[in-house]
C-alpha cells in the first residue's frame, strides 16, 4: 500500500479529476480523506499499485491545471485502519428478509 | 448594461476569436440572438459532431484555438467524440455548451446533462458558469489553458439565465496562473548530459512527433537533424516536420510505418524523442520495444514521461526552447563518426518493396493525386486504411499539410474538418480522403461544404468494407468478415449531387498503367483545380490490405509484407 498526499486549488472538479486518474485504471480506493479547509486543499489517498502505476498516477496529476504538489508516501496507522475493512471489490449484496440492502434502496 | 450573451461574445472577439463552428438550440439561444454584429462569424453545420470536427480543423491548420458551440443535452453530448479527439491530439479548442437556466439543474429538466461531469476525464479544464459576473475571468482562463503548455480540450458550460441578465461590463478579463512546483521546467544543463549520451551512442535515432511540429521550433529541429545526420523517422502526427529528400530520414514509423524506420526504431542504441507520447501504434508490443536503447524524450508534458519505460534523460519543456538550447551544444560538440551505422539503417536493402507501389493501384492513386496537388495543399485523411495509405504516400515538407484524427482515430473526422480547414486557408487545395465508411458518418456536412461553396477536393477510397476492420479479419479472425461489408453502399456520385455538389467515379483499373493515360491525368488535373467542390470516388478491390503491417502485440521488427 502506498499513500499520495495532493495538494490542489479547490476549483470546479479538481477533486475529481484527482480521483477519476485513479478509477481510469480500475484501481479500488480503500481509504481516501479530502480536507476542505485551508488553501492549498489536500487528499490523502490509500492505493495498492505497482511503482509503474504510481509514476503514471503521479504524472497524471501533476498535468491537473491546479494540483499544486503530489508527494508518496508511508500509510499513517489511520489510513491503514480506515482501509482495514476493505477487501477488494464486493457487488451489491441482495434484499434478505433481515434487511434492506444498498442495492435495494437504490 | 449588456446581456450575458453581448459579454460572452466580446470576451471571444478579446480572444482573437473571429471563427465559431455550432448547432444552435433551446439553452444557447441568447448567445445566437446576439451573434450579429458581434464580429464574429458562425459557421452553421448539420451536426454538433460536424461542428467540433470543424473547430478542430480550423485549429490543427492555424495554431489557433478553435470554437465550437451547442445547446444543452444531445447537443452537448455529441461534443464528447470531438472534445476526447482534442485531448488525444493536442488540438486547442474551447467548447462552449448552453445549459439549462441554473434554478432547474439537478432537476432533470427538459435537455439536462451533466455536461461537466460527463467531459471531466477528456478536457483540460472546464467550467459551469455559476453567475453572469464570472463570465469574462472564465473565458480567459478557459482560453488561456486551451493554448498553454500542451494544448487541449476545455468546455464552458453556461446556464441560459446568464446569457440571458443584464450586468455592467467592464471590459474582457486577463488570467494570469498561480506558480506551482510542478512547472519547473529544464534549463539547458541537460545538454551536457546529452551530449555525453550521444558520444557513446553507436546506432542513435531521432523519432519526431506532433509536439515538435506544435512547438513551432520546425527550422531549427531541421538544423540540429541535419548537424546530427543520423537515422530519422516521424509518427502520422509528425509527418511534414522532417524535409522528405533529407538522406537520414526514413519516413512513417509504428503500425504501418516503412521498414527501414521499423527496424531502425527496434535496433538504435539511444533514442532521441522529440515530442511524441510513444502509444502503442508507434511502439508495438511495449516490453519489446527498443530492448537496447536508451530513451531521451523532449516533452512539455510530464504526463507523457516513462510510459513505455523509464526514460535516461527527460526533458521537460517547450521544444521552442530545448531544441534550440541543445542544437547551439551540438555544433561545438565532438561526435563519433555514425556513417556504417546510417548506411546499414538507410541502405537499399531496407528500402520499401515496392517504392513505386505499382502493385496496389490505391497507393499508386494516392501518388498521383498527391503529386499533382499544388503545393499549398492540405491533406485531411479519415480513419482507417486509406488514412495510413495517404500517411505512407504523404511527401511534403509542409508541417501542418498532412491532418488526421491520429490518437483517438475518429471515423467521419476529415469531411467536417476539411470545412474548417478550407475557411481558415482559403487560398490553399483542401484534399480529403476518406474511406466509404467514415465518409457515411458525417455526410451530412455536403450541406455544409454546399451552402458556403468551399471548393474542398473530396476523395472517397471505396472498397465497400469496413477496409481495417476487414484487414484485421482476415489477418487475425480467419476470414471472419462479422459486419464490415458494406457492398450495399449508397450511390456515392448520386448523393453528391442530390447536395448540388460535382462528382466522379474512376476505376481502379486506370492506374494501373505508369504513367496514367492522358484521359485519366485529365480528370485528376481538372478535379484538383476545379473552383468549386467536388468529388471523387475511387472504386477499388474490396480486400487490398495495407502493408507493411505489425500485427498487434507484435515488435516492430515482426512486420508482415505484402503476400507474394
Amino acid at each position: 500500500m502506498h499513500a499520495f498526499h495532493i495538494h490542489y486549488r479547490n476549483t470546479q472538479g479538481t477533486l475529481m479529476r484527482i480521483l477519476t486518474a485513479v478509477s481510469r485504471r480500475g484501481l479500488d480506493i480503500p481509504y481516501v480523506l479530502a480536507s476542505a479547509s485551508g488553501n492549498p486543499h489536500r487528499a490523502d489517498i490509500l492505493l495498492d499499485v505497482n511503482a509503474k502505476q504510481i509514476g503514471q498516477l503521479c504524472r497524471d496529476w501533476h498535468a491537473i491545471v491546479d494540483v499544486i504538489d503530489v508527494r508518496v508516501g508511508v500509510p499513517t496507522p489511520q489510513m491503514l485502519e480506515g482501509g482495514a475493512g476493505f477487501s477488494g471489490p464486493h457487488p451489491p449484496s441482495s434484499a434478505s428478509a433481515g434487511g434492506r440492502s444498498t442495492a435495494a434502496m437504490a | 448594461m449588456l446581456k450575458g450573451a453581448e459579454i460572452f461574445l466580446k470576451c471571444l472577439r478579446a480572444e482573437d476569436v473571429e471563427l465559431v463552428f455550432g448547432y444552435p438550440g433551446g439553452a444557447i439561444m441568447p448567445l445566437y440572438d446576439a451573434l450579429d454584429g458581434s464580429g464574429i462569424r458562425h459557421i452553421l453545420t448539420r451536426h454538433e459532431q460536424g461542428a467540433i470536427f470543424a473547430a478542430e480543423g480550423h485549429a490543427r491548420a492555424t495554431g489557433q484555438v478553435g470554437v465550437a458551440i451547442a445547446t444543452s443535452g444531445p447537443g452537448a453530448t455529441n461534443l464528447v467524440t470531438g472534445i476526447a479527439d482534442a485531448k488525444m491530439d493536442s488540438v486547442p479548442l474551447v467548447c462552449i455548451t448552453g445549459q439549462v437556466r441554473s434554478a432547474l439543474i439537478g432537476t432533470d429538466a427538459f435537455q439536462e446533462t451533466d455536461v461537466f461531469g460527463l467531459t471531466l476525464s477528456l478536457t483540460k479544464w472546464s467550467r459551469l458558469v455559476r453567475s453572469i459576473d464570472e463570465i469574462p475571468a472564465v473565458i480567459a482562463e478557459g482560453f488561456y489553458w486551451a493554448r498553454e503548455g500542451r494544448p487541449g480540450p476545455v468546455v464552458i458550460d453556461i446556464p441560459t439565465d446568464f446569457l440571458k441578465a443584464k450586468v455592467e461590463f467592464s471590459g474582457p478579463a486577463k488570467f494570469t496562473p498561480k506558480p506551482r512546483q510542478s512547472d519547473e521546467k529544464a534549463d539547458g544543463a541537460f545538454a551536457d548530459g546529452l551530449i555525453k549520451l550521444l558520444q557513446t551512442a553507436q546506432k542513435p535515432v531521432a523519432l519526431v512527433g506532433a509536439g515538435a511540429k506544435l512547438s513551432g521550433a520546425i527550422p531549427e529541429l531541421r538544423s540540429l537533424l541535419d548537424e546530427l545526420n543520423i537515422p530519422t523517422f516521424a509518427t502520422v502526427h509528425g509527418l511534414g516536420a522532417v524535409v522528405p529528400e533529407a538522406p537520414y530520414y526514413l519516413g512513417m514509423v509504428g503500425m504501418h510505418g516503412t521498414r527501414a524506420a521499423n527496424m531502425a526504431l527496434h535496433e538504435n542504441d539511444l533514442l532521441l524523442v522529440f515530442g511524441a507520447r510513444l502509444d502503442d501504434r508507434v511502439t508495438g508490443d511495449p516490453s519489446r520495444f527498443a530492448p537496447n536503447s536508451k530513451i531521451v524524450h523532449f516533452e512539455i508534458d510530464p504526463g507523457q514521461l516513462d510510459r513505455v519505460r523509464q526514460c535516461e534523460l527527460p526533458i521537460i519543456g517547450d521544444l521552442a526552447q530545448t531544441i534550440p538550447a541543445f542544437a547551439k551544444r551540438v555544433r561545438g560538440a565532438k561526435l563519433p563518426d555514425w556513417s556504417g551505422w546510417r548506411a546499414i539503417a538507410c541502405g537499399e536493402d531496407r528500402a520499401e518493396l515496392d517504392p513505386r507501389g505499382l502493385s496496389q493501384p490505391t497507393i499508386r492513386f494516392l501518388d498521383e493525386l498527391f503529386g499533382r496537388a499544388p503545393k499549398n495543399s492540405v491533406i485531411l485523411a479519415d480513419v482507417g486504411q486509406h488514412q495510413m495509405w495517404a500517411a505512407q504516400r504523404y511527401c511534403s515538407d509542409s508541417p501542418r499539410g498532412f491532418i488526421t484524427s491520429g490518437g483517438l482515430g475518429s471515423m467521419g473526422f476529415a469531411l467536417p474538418a476539411a470545412v474548417g480547414v478550407q475557411l481558415s486557408k482559403p487560398d490553399a487545395t483542401v484534399l480529403c480522403v476518406s474511406g466509404d465508411g467514415g465518409f457515411q458518418m458525417n455526410i451530412q456536412e455536403l450541406a455544409t461544404v454546399r451552402r458556403l461553396n468551399l471548393p474542398i477536393k473530396m476523395v472517397i477510397i471505396d472498397n465497400k468494407y469496413l477496409g481495417m476492420v476487414r484487414q484485421w479479419q482476415q489477418l487475425f479472425y480467419q476470414r471472419n468478415y462479422a459486419e464490415t461489408d458494406l457492398s450495399d453502399n449508397p450511390d456515392f456520385v448520386e448523393i453528391s449531387k442530390a447536395y448540388r455538389i460535382n462528382a466522379v467515379r474512376i476505376n481502379e483499373d486506370v492506374v494501373r498503367e505508369y504513367p496514367v493515360t492522358p484521359e485519366t491525368a485529365d480528370v485528376l488535373e481538372k478535379f484538383l483545380h476545379s473552383p468549386e467542390p467536388e468529388l471523387l470516388v475511387f472504386d477499388c478491390a474490396p480486400e487490398a490490405n495495407v502493408y507493411p503491417m505489425v500485427p498487434a502485440g507484435a515488435a516492430l521488427s515482426e512486420m508482415l509484407f505484402e503476400e507474394e
